[in-house]
């Protein structure tokens, strides 16, 4: 299945109010989805991502994803050196014969997600930003994969890390991953080879992550960098934030633009440059994608005022996708 | 149209700023913040194509305010034919003041004054009035306006500057205020007169020095229309240190002839030196003494010391530039003898009678010395003594031939002073006076008696005529006698006792002399007088009444009016100047022409004596001081220097009448509200523009 083109720069689709082509969920229409105006206009982050995630389930009663969690699949005969704690008694009973249970472990995920908190995210030609955003997109995603009784581990950066939390499923851990999540932005550039390395360092055990960035940086050592995730045989999805004036560059006035990142100001007649504006941002992002393809890599672009359920399924979509693709022997194993 | 101030038309170039920034694409200030500049580049500002110059009406009124207030600025005004004009005609009134002080004799300062004189005489138009003054205590007419005019008009410049010529630089100080008032007032004469006349002017040519008097130009409320141009003489050696004598007080009881004189040298304030030499002029085997006077300060020296028996009259000084104020003339003044006589049968030390007091009171000072000869009432004056006194005491009843002797020495002229210790005096007094009617009696013993009605006109009690002097209360009479002086001619009584207004103080003529009567004693039984501050000033009062006291000064400036005293007065005074030239003088006249530094003799049928007359300490002073000054006493200083071509007049005249018309005709004025209503239509159209572009911009 080809990915979504996302909030893809053409001038027509800027225009007009931003649709989806990805299939909304079962039982859920456009419309029935949370329009992100009135979402971030929720103050509490945590609030948010549970308005997004349980508005999710409901729509989840009659999909097929039902009972994606612990799925029995055989019974093996116990052999010496098997943990005798998955011993199916009541089989012994029965048959006096040893059995270990075997299951399906999908759902013991450790994920970990990579929110960029740089300046640039600071921008927001809605009433939010990108950064607000990108951090209820990454909450919704903790909050969900908490009830789901998944690991998950927070890492946020700019041009360095600020904040770090490992993947635990503890109580309590979900508050902390809120509270960094609500931490003020304070750094300027964006800088992906940092957080990228680090969590290639720190995260041992493969596992899933989670890259919400804007992606306003040199794309040259992106794929680099993302080399070493994938070689860490990790599942990593990325999400592509940006703002629709941003994709659209629907400025009118000549003015004088102020870089929030560099502080650089520029005297720009839109009118004069648009044009070669969006085929440069065009450029990018298809650059970007090409390197997420090419690595395996799940890509998602959003503009921000795309309803984040539609962030929320496709990422699941993913994960499925992901499963169904890749014949992952090693990740069966008993539940510890 | 003309132009007052063209210049600023330059200005109205300004209208090329608005069409540029009409050509120019807005640029605005407003920023818009934006996530990343990655994919932008920059746009330069943008000069739209002249054939699509926005907003052309805009554009025209806002070229206009520039022009109208460029336009404005520099000042137009229409020119009208001018009738002739009447003042043309008159030319300038100018008072040359030149400084004949004593600090001009330096250098070539002199020469200098008299050159830049000549050069302002050689610019001096035919139509121009001249008046030159030349000053140094006093200003006084050289050439008068009147004069300038009955001369040739060809030969005025010459006559006048031949006149300058003539004259050269004095010994007086410096009165700058007293030199330009009367410079000033001279044109005022004339303003009063008649016609009007062009600018009026006074030039100064003076060195200007520090020590210039201007004191006079306080509080003189300078004549409008009057200017004062300065052309400053300057020194090219600026070193001048002066000397000046100190005078010690009279008071001082050291003799002339242990006391070296002190001397002031004085260093100017632009002195280059400071170490000089003073040495005494005319005495040999003395060696000069080294100084220091740092500049612009003045230090005090003992005169070096002169061997005993040598007397010098000259200290010079040496080590500076110039030496006009270098000498100072010291006379050494000798103590004068006075004799005062004394009758009364009381011994020296007793200090119960008034002969006690008496020796008590006349001190000696180092200008006189009193002798106080006393006899007793039988015992006669020699001849000598007599006729060297001026000046007698009588306490007691005198027999017949000291009566004589003492109605004698009235009739010389000279003062007696009868203090009546007794009633039984009054005999004594009747036959002095010659008068029978003078009776005295002992008042009844009352408490004590006062001076009431003090006659303080008289020159016995004018000392004590001010109000801080005049209180006799603290005088106390235990016992005094009444007497009756109303029928004795000529008596004029000084003092009343206020206890029953009888006379305490009577003066009666006895000849050429006087008899003082005091109806009471100054020693403890009668009275307190003796023990009042009172005593001495009165005893001296009557001393110098009486012509013992000579109050002769021997130091003056150059300038001063020498009073010269005598009692045995003879018909002339004989002075002789430093000179050598000798003058005559009357009695009573008093001596001015004291014109030279040095030491001036008066001769007459007394001993001869001298006095010293020096240079104002002042003229030493020859740093020159800051123009301001003048400024400061409100005297309206003209920067520009006098000299000016016919041409260059000629265009000031037009200046001046193109600014005159300007200033009738004011059309800067309507300029300036033309720019202003223009100001507002502009400001209104720019409005309503802004307005529908927005409203344009926001359908849009």
């Amino acid at each position: 299945m080809s990915l979504p083109k996302l909030g893809a720069p053409t001038d027509a689709r800027a225009k007009s109010s931003f649709t989806p082509p990805t299939p909304l969920p079962y039982g859920q229409t456009a419309g029935s989805l949370i329009d992100p105006q009135s979402l971030m206009a929720i103050k509490s982050l945590e609030m948010r991502a549970k308005v997004v995630v349980e508005g999710f389930w409901n729509g989840l009663h009659r999909s097929p994803y039902h009972g994606f969690s612990v799925e029995f699949t055989e019974y093996r005969q116990y052999s010496p050196g098997d943990d005798t704690r998955y011993l199916d008694w009541r089989l012994y009973a029965r048959t006096d014969r040893y059995y270990i249970k075997k299951f399906e472990d999908e759902t013991n995920l450790r994920c970990h997600l990579l929110v960029d908190n740089s300046r640039s995210m600071g921008y927001g030609s809605l009433s939010y930003t990108k950064a607000q955003y990108a951090n209820t997109l990454a909450a919704t995603l903790a909050y969900f994969l908490y009830l789901q009784g998944d690991a998950v581990g927070l890492l946020t950066f700019d041009e360095k890390i600020r904040e770090y939390l490992p993947a635990r499923n503890r109580t309590g851990h979900l508050r902390h991953v809120m509270l960094a999540l609500e931490k003020p932005a304070v750094g300027t550039s964006t800088n992906l080879e940092a957080p990228l390395k680090r969590i290639v360092e720190i995260v041992k055990k493969r596992g899933s992550l989670v890259l919400i960035t804007d992606l306003l940086a040199p794309i040259d050592t992106l794929e680099k960098h993302l080399i070493g995730l994938t070689a860490c045989r990790h599942d990593v999805v990325l999400f592509h934030i940006l703002d629709p004036a941003e994709l659209a560059f629907k400025f009118e006035q000549a003015l004088m633009f102020h870089d929030v990142e560099s502080g650089r100001d520029l005297y720009i007649n839109p009118a004069d440059v648009r044009k070669d504006y969006l085929r440069k941002l065009e450029a990018h992002n298809t650059a970007a994608q090409a390197i997420c393809l090419k690595l395996g890599i799940g890509y998602h672009r959003f503009a921000t005022d795309r309803p984040l359920e539609l962030a929320l399924f496709d990422f699941l979509r993913e994960r499925m996708q992901r499963g169904k693709k890749t014949k992952r022997t090693g990740t069966v194993k008993v539940r510890s | 149209m003309s132009f007052l101030a063209p210049m600023f038309l330059i200005g109205a170039a300004a209208i090329a700023l608005p069409i540029v920034f009409h050509l120019i694409r807005r640029t605005t200030r407003e920023r818009m913040p934006f996530s990343s500049l990655m994919f932008l580049a920059p746009t330069p500002p943008r000069v739209t194509r002249q054939s699509r110059l926005e907003n052309i009406f805009l554009l025209i009124l806002r070229c206009l305010v520039l022009c109208l207030l460029a336009l404005g600025f520099a000042r137009p005004f229409f020119k009208k034919p001018q009738p002739t004009n009447r003042q043309s005609d008159n030319g300038k009134k100018i008072v040359l003041l030149l400084d004949t002080s004593a600090s001009m004799r330096r250098g070539n300062l002199w020469p200098m004054a008299r050159a830049k004189a000549e050069e302002i005489l050689g610019n001096v138009t035919p139509s121009d009035q001249v008046a030159v003054f030349t000053f140094d205590r006093q200003a006084r007419q050289l050439v008068g306006f009147e004069q300038w005019a009955s001369m040739n008009p060809g030969e005025r410049v010459s006559l006048t500057a031949q006149r300058i010529k003539e004259i050269s630089p004095g010994w007086y100080a410096t009165h700058l205020g007293t030199a330009i008032i009367t410079a000033a007032e001279t044109f005022d004469e004339k303003a009063n007169q008649q016609q009007t006349f062009g600018p009026r002017q006074i030039v100064l040519i003076s060195d200007l020095q520090e020590g210039s008097h201007l004191e006079e130009l306080q509080g003189y409320e300078w004549p409008r229309g009057i200017e004062l141009i300065i052309e400053p003489i300057k020194a090219k050696r600026t070193t001048n240190s002066g000397l000046q004598f100190v005078m010690d007080a009279d008071e001082s009881t050291q003799p002339n002839t242990e006391a070296s004189a002190r001397i002031r040298v004085l260093n100017s304030a632009d002195a280059q030196r400071e170490q000089f030499q003073i040495r005494w002029e005319g005495v040999s085997g003395t060696d000069p003494m080294d100084v220091y006077v740092p500049p612009g300060q003045g230090r005090i020296f003992q005169s070096p010391k002169l061997d005993p028996g040598v007397i010098g009259e000259r200290l010079i000084l040496t080590g500076d530039d110039e030496d006009f104020d270098n000498k100072v003339y010291l006379l050494q003044t000798k103590a004068d003898n006075i004799s005062v006589l004394y009758l009364g049968n009381e011994m020296e030390n007793d200090p119960a009678q008034p002969l006690y007091y008496l020796r008590r009171a006349f001190q000696q000072t180092r200008r006189q010395v009193v002798q106080i000869i006393p006899r007793r009432v039988d015992a006669p004056f020699t001849a000598a003594e007599i006729q060297t006194a001026h000046f007698m005491i009588v306490t007691e009843s005198l027999p017949e031939e000291q009566i004589k002797t003492v109605e004698q020495f009235l009739k010389d002229g000279k003062t007696v002073l009868f203090s009546m210790k007794e009633s039984s005096a009054a005999q004594t007094i009747a036959r002095l006076t010659g008068s029978q009617n003078f009776t005295a009696e002992e008042a009844p013993a009352a408490r004590y008696a006062m001076l009431g009605e003090i006659s303080f006109e008289h020159p016995l009690f004018m000392p004590f005529a001010d109000p801080r002097f005049s209180d006799f209360t603290k005088i106390h009479f235990w016992k005094h006698r009444r007497i009756n002086t109303d029928k004795i001619a000529g008596a004029r009584i000084l003092a009343r006792f206020d206890s029953d207004s009888s006379t305490a103080l009577v003066e009666i003529p006895v000849g050429k002399g006087a008899l003082l009567v005091l109806s009471s004693g100054w020693h403890p039984a009668d009275s307190q007088l003796a023990l009042s501050s009172k005593f001495v000033p009165l005893l001296y009062a009557m001393l110098e009444q009486s012509g013992g006291l000579k109050s002769q000064r021997s130091q003056y400036w150059v300038g001063d009016e020498v009073t010269l005293n005598s009692t045995n007065s003879p018909a002339t005074f004989s002075i002789s100047k430093p000179d050598g030239s000798t003058l005559e003088l009357a009695k009573g006249e008093k001596f001015g022409q004291t014109d030279l530094p040095g030491i001036y003799t008066v001769t007459s049928e007394e001993a001869p004596f001298r006095f010293a007359v020096n240079l104002d300490p002042a003229e030493s002073k020859t740093a020159p001081m800051p123009i301001e000054e003048l400024e400061r006493f409100g005297v309206p200083l003209k920067k520009e220097r006098l000299i000016e071509t016919a041409k260059q007049r000629e265009q000031k005249q037009e200046q001046l009448l193109a600014a005159e018309l300007e200033k009738q005709q004011q059309l800067w004025r309507w300029l300036i509200v033309a720019t202003l209503l223009i100001l507002i239509a502009e400001t209104w159209l720019a409005g309503s523009l802004t307005r529908r572009g927005a409203v344009a911009a926001a359908q849009a």
